[in-house]
């Protein structure tokens, strides 16, 4: 297990290092760089667009850039954003935790409540609730996610008042205010995009779930359980769940990078200060350091969740041997 | 079960309600004022906000914080001196047509208590002509050739030639800062507290949500009314406008059209005002004058002004405008936003004449139709891309009523919607039929030799007519009056004779502000400059 | 169980139950409209009047109202229906298949292959497909219908390799594979045979709920100059060019949502009803 472990961390650094390479040269074939926006939009001439250039060390070629810059990675330095001229560490530091706040809720709902409603709709297959819970998992997942969100924001802010449209935060609560006061007002400022996310998102964790619990559910060491007379409840926790819980384990390998990337659409929708929208815009704006620091973080999450997706496999299943 | 699943949902939405409502009690604040806007400032210090800082967001900022020497006019006339309005510098003289003395306010202070010095001047403007620093300023402000202290509170400036706009070029696009608030030399500012000399201070800046300012007490031109302004970030237009009407924003600057809906909503909402600005924005189709494969060869078919004047005569440009910004937008007759002053005595531009189109192109040789009703000429079709930004909403719109209508007259336009970056790039490179381009004009028209004259810096579609060059040399460097006034009409007519480009519209910036403020002036130039004067 | 008179059995079995018949009927009455429902409609591009037909309420002449530009929605949706149904269900496919082969030959085979696979697998994931799509539009001006399944199917089945590879490494050593292999089955055969219908539970969840994602993918690329271009109507693009109305208009948003909704539902319980015909324990 220990070699396993030291073999499979060699091979995700080794992916690491590829994907960085990779995504650095494929930034700078995209067309357009950072500064190609400014010409489109602003009266802005050429000897200035130059000067901004070699300001940036845009006008170096290509493999030069890419010795600076891991020059600089090396000294963990993820050099300064061109579009708000700062370290791209701070900036990530500062936008990380609202993202880490969001995903985090949404993932934790999701599983915990899609993981309980999948196992309740398979024990209840065929029953109108479980219809009833298809079609409305359903109808959620089809939504868009802007489109809920900008219902429910002009539904519960706009029209009823009761919670806040968007931001993370009052602007007008002091700094100085009690810590419940503060922590009330980022939960309420939550509700909303957490709620959206969880509808748009929860189909699928139910649906695996679903399905994984019916494929389980008659195999002949279920049936056996029951005829020993165990109770429903036992039989289904000890027996049942765990066989049932692969495809959500891989599931939510698959979704850790959500901590970091939240949503696009729902963070603007809602004017959250999260890393999702910094990364969409450094995306618009072509700021490479930016777009880089945020890409990195994302593919070590990535990476880090199928590490763990495949640590918990052999928890589950001892017969799962890593060599 | 079902109702069990049912009870959880609605207890735990109870709960949640319960536990916020006590929140509004501890926010009300009737001194504050939350403006809503698109971008959050970065970088709000003056010669700092180059390149890609050169947001509109950090000029908001930088407007409350550091005063300029003297303000435009209302009327925003750029050429006549006499007419600005002293903020920073108490009073100037003209000593000669090539300088200017300024008298600096002596009870004008720093945040920090420091009073401002004709040397903070100085230290300013040398950042600002300094192109390694502030490439942008230093071509702005190329013809300021010396900028010198004399004393404690004298400024002079000499400038290389004589032209109309020496004092807004002067006073328009630096606020002095401090000396040593940023290093003299080039690089990327530090962040730095931006400590100015205007009616408020910097607080604090929570990342990617809000700015916050304070009233500064001492100011000496009188404290603000307003004791907390807070500009806070929705990069969402839809996201902005639920702030404004849930009641958490007080106004914002631009509410963006279309849709059209978007402004309704606001007008009516009981406790808003819609209050439409004049804007630098001018939208166009640009026609490349040259093969986009190679630009040494004239544009098979839009080298040919016949083609050109065709596509403007064939659109209902009014309607067009009408339909996606409805009174908020007008057709500009030349390439003028209705920022800029010379617009304001300008014609009105040619309505739709499909009858001459059609016969401008059979004059041209597009005659026969093929299947698919698309004109030709020696077997080929009149077929052109219209490149556009897909972050545009309204040129999107427009873009696909240009697409129906020219399909009307036997001309094939494919729409090419292009990421950002992609766009610009074709557009620099001159990869284009059509640009659906849009500019934001400075509000001199000075500006409008950087597009449109020979060697222009962003002429891209390589637009060169020698008559329009020596009109523009002339309109610029004659002295204020109606000859200068004459002459821009002449440029706006000659341009608009042959064609380069097709204006679609200048529209108006829609503003909204809350009605507890009843005193609330708003500026074209520069929004909210004018906070100051605010009052409930 | 063997899968040579599957598909006979299978289609017998879907229609058995009420919510395959239901699934099959919605799916089919879609696909005609799809097919047969233009010429009865007004051209999907035509703008006859942008000031005044504009972003009207659902009524007669217009049943589904219309759109900002004075467009009839309802001529939209069913012509959006042939592209946006031909390519989810096109891409869909593809993705499935490849991340199905995929993840069988990682979980099964293991080791160096398993290692190499899924380190592939987690490098595609970790580069947004953003970059890729961006290059491709450096290169060429257009891109044609047929690239754009192939893109949205080979850009989409990461996944998917995940999941099945999970299912293989839960099943390969229960006993009916480990029998096989006793018996001396080919490595093939037990893949195909016995381990590939077992995964078909989280590859038809996969598969049915990629259809709704791959319907707002191609919009979310019109978007970017590829795909689907302007004045051509598809569900996701009509669905995004109405974000901004969504209050005042509603009409042009909810029914083309609801033509995605309805795809949804029918593909997943049609997903729901082919299981059980594989599997009728389940039932």
């Amino acid at each position: 297990m220990t070699r396993w472990l030291v073999v499979r961390g060699l091979q995700a650094l080794l992916t690491f290092a590829l994907v960085a390479v990779l995504l650095f040269f494929l930034m700078r074939l995209a067309p357009g760089d950072p500064l190609s926006r400014l010409s489109g939009e602003q009266q802005i001439s050429p000897r200035e667009i130059e000067h901004l250039r070699a300001q940036y060390g845009l006008d170096q070629p290509v493999w030069r850039q890419f010795v600076t810059w891991v020059a600089s990675v090396g000294r963990g330095d993820l050099g300064d954003s061109i579009e708000y001229g700062r370290p791209v560490t701070s900036l990530i530091a500062e936008r990380l935790p609202a993202t880490m706040l969001l995903g985090g809720t949404v993932l934790l709902i999701n599983f915990s409540l899609g993981l309980w409603l999948g196992v309740v709709q398979a024990v209840r297959r065929g029953t109108p609730l479980d219809r009833w819970l298809t079609a409305a998992s359903l109808a959620g997942y089809a939504l868009p996610s802007f489109w809920l969100g900008l219902v429910l924001a002009w539904l519960m802010a706009v029209l009823l008042r009761l919670l806040p449209a968007g931001g993370l935060q009052n602007p007008l609560l002091s700094p100085d205010a009690p810590m419940w006061v503060r922590g009330l007002d980022v939960a309420a400022h939550l509700v909303l995009p957490a709620t959206t996310l969880v509808i748009v998102s929860i189909a699928s964790t139910m649906r695996y779930q679903r399905r994984a619990m019916l494929e389980v559910l008659p195999l002949p060491y279920i049936v056996a359980a029951r005829a020993k007379g165990l109770p429903e409840r036992l039989v289904l926790r000890r027996h049942a769940w765990r066989n049932a819980l692969f495809p959500v384990l891989t599931l939510a390998g698959l979704w850790l990078p959500i901590l970091a990337t939240g949503s696009v659409f729902v963070e603007s929708v809602f004017a959250w200060p999260g890393l999702g929208s910094l990364a969409a815009g450094a995306v618009g704006t072509r700021d490479y350091p930016l777009l880089m620091g945020t890409a990195l973080l994302v593919s070590a999450l990535i990476v880090l969740g199928g590490l763990l997706a495949d640590i918990a496999y052999g928890l589950l299943d001892p017969r799962i041997r890593w060599t | 079960m079902a109702s069990a699943i049912l009870r959880f949902a609605v207890r735990s939405g109870a709960w949640a309600w319960a536990l916020c409502a006590p929140l509004s009690a501890q926010t009300g604040d009737p001194d504050a004022l939350v403006i809503v806007t698109g971008q959050q400032a970065t970088m709000p210090i003056p010669t700092c906000m180059e390149g890609p800082q050169n947001l509109t967001a950090n000029s908001d900022v930088a407007d409350q914080l550091f005063l300029r020497l003297a303000e435009l006019p209302p009327d925003l006339v750029t050429t006549d001196e006499r007419r600005f309005v002293p903020v920073l510098a108490r009073s100037w003289t003209r000593r000669d047509s090539l300088t200017l003395a300024f008298d600096l306010d002596p009870r004008a202070r720093w945040h920090n208590g420091q009073p401002v010095t004709a040397g903070d001047v100085v230290f300013t403007f040398d950042r600002a002509r300094n192109p390694k620093v502030a490439p942008k300023l230093a071509g702005l402000l190329r013809h300021l050739v010396s900028v010198a202290a004399e004393g404690e509170r004298r400024v002079v400036m000499r400038f290389d030639r004589v032209y109309a706009e020496q004092f807004y070029d002067a006073t328009f696009n630096v606020a002095p800062i401090p000396s040593g608030l940023v290093p003299a030399d080039a690089g990327p500012c530090p962040a730095v507290n931006p400590v100015g000399s205007g009616p408020f201070r910097w607080v604090r800046s929570v990342p990617g949500q809000f700015v916050e300012l304070a009233a500064d007490p001492g100011f000496f031109l009188g404290a603000p009314k307003i004791r907390r302004l807070f500009f806070r970030t929705a990069a969402d237009p839809e996201a902005r406008v639920n702030l404004l009407l849930s009641g958490e924003a007080d106004a914002t600057d631009n509410i963006p059209s279309p849709p059209l809906s978007n402004v309704e909503r606001v007008e009516e909402a009981p406790g808003l005002r819609v209050v439409p600005l004049a804007s630098p924005v001018l939208g166009y189709l640009l026609f490349n004058q040259r093969d986009r494969t190679d630009s040494t060869k004239p544009h098979p078919i839009l080298g040919d002004r016949n083609v050109r004047r065709a596509i403007a005569l064939a659109l209902d440009r009014r309607r067009m405008v009408q339909s996606v910004f409805g009174r908020y937008g007008e057709v500009p007759y030349g390439p003028a936003s209705r920022l800029l002053w010379i617009q304001r005595s300008a014609p009105a531009a040619a309505g739709q004449d499909t009858a001459e189109a059609r016969r401008l192109l059979s004059k041209s040789g597009w005659v026969t139709r093929n299947e698919d009703g698309v004109l030709t000429r020696d077997g080929r079709p009149l077929a052109l891309s219209l490149n556009y930004p897909l972050t545009s909403e309204a040129r999107k719109q427009i873009a696909l009523q240009v697409q129906e209508q020219l399909r009307g007259v036997g001309i094939q336009i494919d729409l090419q919607r292009l990421e950002g970056p992609v766009w610009a790039e074709r557009r620099s490179r001159g990869n284009f039929d059509i640009d659906f381009s849009s500019a934001t004009q400075d509000p001199t028209p000075s500006g409008l030799t950087q597009s449109w004259s020979c060697s222009g810096g962003t002429n891209v579609a390589h637009y060169c007519d020698p008559g329009v060059d020596s009109l523009l040399g002339r309109a610029i460097t004659s002295p204020p009056g109606s000859a200068a006034g004459r002459l821009w009409q002449e440029v706006l007519r000659r341009i608009e004779a042959d064609q380069p480009a097709v204006p679609m519209y200048s529209i108006a910036y829609v503003y909204a502000v809350s009605r507890r403020f009843r005193k609330a002036p708003l500026r074209a130039e520069s929004s909210w400059l004018r906070v100051r004067e605010w009052s409930r | 169980m063997d899968l040579t008179d599957l598909p006979g059995t299978l289609a017998a079995g879907v229609w058995r139950k009420p919510s395959g018949r239901a699934a099959l009927v919605t799916l089919g009455i879609i696909a005609a409209l799809a097919i047969a429902g233009p010429p009865f409609l007004p051209d999907p591009a035509a703008q006859p009047d942008v000031i005044g037909q504009a972003s009207l309420p659902p009524g007669p002449g217009h049943p589904f109202g219309t759109d900002q530009l004075s467009r009839d929605v309802l001529a939209r949706v069913v012509g959006g229906a042939r592209i946006s149904l031909a390519v989810a269900g096109l891409a869909v496919l593809v993705s499935i298949t490849i991340g199905a082969g995929v993840g069988l030959v990682a979980g099964y085979l293991g080791g160096v292959v398993d290692a190499t696979l899924m380190r592939f697998v987690d490098a595609a994931l970790a580069i947004p497909r953003l970059f890729i799509l961006l290059l491709l539009l450096a290169v060429w001006d257009h891109i044609p219908l047929a690239a754009l399944i192939v893109i949205l199917g080979t850009t989409g089945w990461f996944g998917t390799s995940r999941l099945v590879r999970g299912e293989v490494l839960r099943l390969r050593h229960q006993d009916f594979v480990t029998g096989a292999e006793a018996l001396g089955a080919r490595r093939a055969r037990v893949m195909f045979r016995h381990l590939f219908p077992n995964t078909l539970g989280p590859l038809l969840v996969a598969a049915t709920l990629g259809v709704g994602d791959v319907i707002l993918l191609e919009a979310g690329l019109s978007f970017l100059g590829l795909g689907i271009q302007p004045p051509r109507p598809s569900w996701g693009g009509m669905i995004f060019d109405a974000k901004s109305v969504l209050v005042t208009a509603p009409w042009t948003s909810i029914f083309p949502g609801l033509a995605i909704a309805a795809t949804v539902l029918a593909v997943n319980l049609l997903g729901d009803a082919l299981s059980g015909a594989v599997d009728p324990r389940q039932s």
